[in-house]
């Protein structure tokens, strides 16, 4: 009895915890978004941030990721057209590529390599700053850390996402055309019809969605998750670790809800 | 100068400091990610709202003004307790509050003889306003009479 007692008493502490996360998560959020509405927010020194947010997300690792998005784009195609090509389907090897790598595997594996290089990092450093009293010390000065910190981070993760996302699936069409038609012009046609038949407006809004809502998650999680960061030093691997697991839930969430709603 | 028996006394006159008052304090830590320069000049860029490059401006004559204008570049974990506790007064003045409060200065300027290190900045030229400092009882000897 007191074994069974003590499972729902921890049952319930959890989805108590799940929820208060969850609601200081999008309290979070709703207060970002009405700082972001807020004409006093975009002066020139939000605006520098900003900027340096993207160049340190996207820019900075560009070539690193093209290269990436290139080496998995190029084996992804030429295992799709084998395959094709052994089922005598080669006729929807250009709609199964643009399917599985464009709107599914790029954009998902953009952002794991986002949370993975930027998110941590940024859990790690408001994790940091709100242990070593970085954060009162810029209450103290009445420097906004939501408009200076994090404001920026959140627009830097969704552009950086978006825009990554969007450069590999134009590198991966490229590939595509030249896996399967090779360095002519025979099947432009054929190629650009199946990609104006996939892309219309309901998929493009859902893939900048789904790519927008990935670039929140990884920057909203992990920022939310550094301020939860009780102020002890030894609390900051768990904050990570704790932060880290959320957005890689929350990304495959994202991606389970997109593959449903398009698919089922 | 204001002394104070034990930590619970100084900690309950710190908290009952105004929003009017600039306080330098082991409390108040810079921004680690950023130089001496641009914690400085933060100050006029988020509240007075000046350009990035007036705000810089500011900052560095803020750094000269307290004969340390080379720590400019430095970030936190790079410079000596002092020229910490420089980029920390610096960012105090530049928020021009009427008080400014230099809180347990011991524990921040540990590699100097801090009274006459603290009297020397207040001496310089261009420094105006009232500074006070908090500190405990039993450090009274190490100032002047």
């Amino acid at each position: 009895m007191n074994f069974l007692a003590a499972s729902i008493e921890s049952l319930g502490a959890k989805v108590t915890g799940w929820f208060t996360v969850g609601y200081g998560m999008f309290a979070f959020l709703g207060r970002a978004l009405v700082l972001l509405l807020d004409r006093a927010t975009w002066n020139r020194a939000t605006f520098d941030v900003v900027i340096k947010q993207v160049y340190f997300t996207a820019v900075q690792i560009l070539h690193v990721f093209l290269g990436y998005a290139l080496v998995i784009s190029w084996l992804m195609i030429s295992i799709i057209l084998s395959t094709a090509r052994d089922f005598g389907l080669t006729e929807f090897a250009t709609e199964m590529t643009i399917r599985v790598l464009v709107l599914e595997l790029l954009p998902f594996l953009t952002a794991l390599f986002i949370a993975l290089r930027s998110g941590s990092a940024i859990n790690t450093e408001v994790a940091l700053m709100r242990v070593n009293n970085e954060l009162d010390a810029l209450a103290h000065c009445k420097v906004p850390p939501m408009q200076f910190e994090f404001l920026p981070r959140l627009i830097g993760g969704v552009v950086s996402v978006v825009a990554l996302a969007s450069l590999a699936g134009l590198l991966a069409l490229l590939l595509a055309y030249l896996s399967i038609y090779g360095l002519t012009m025979a099947g432009f046609e054929a190629f650009t019809r199946t990609v104006a038949k996939i892309f219309d407006f309901r998929i493009m809004a859902g893939l900048a969605v789904k790519c927008a809502l990935f670039g929140l998650a990884v920057t909203l999680i992990p920022v939310t998750a550094g301020l939860e960061t009780p102020k002890k030093l030894f609390m900051v691997p768990v904050s990570v670790l704790r932060g880290m697991m959320r957005v890689f839930f929350a990304i495959v969430a994202i991606e389970v809800l997109s593959l449903a709603l398009k698919y089922i | 100068m204001t002394v104070f028996a034990d930590r619970d006394a100084l900690l309950a006159a710190v908290e009952t400091l105004s929003d009017d008052v600039a306080r330098v304090a082991i409390d108040l830590p810079l921004r680690a990610n950023l130089s001496a320069l641009d914690n400085v000049a933060l100050i006029p860029l988020y509240q007075r709202h000046f350009d990035a490059t007036e705000s810089t401006r500011q900052a560095q004559a803020m750094l000269d003004a307290l004969g340390h204008a080379d720590i400019a570049p430095l970030r936190d974990p790079d410079m000596t307790p002092a020229q910490r506790f420089i980029a920390q007064l610096a960012r105090a003045l530049m928020l021009k509050r009427p008080r400014l409060v230099i809180d347990r200065p011991g524990a921040m300027l540990y590699d100097v003889s801090y009274p006459d290190f603290i009297r020397g900045l207040a001496a310089r030229p261009e420094m105006t306003g009232t500074w006070e400092i908090y500190d405990f009882s039993w450090n009274q000897a190490l100032y002047p009479q």
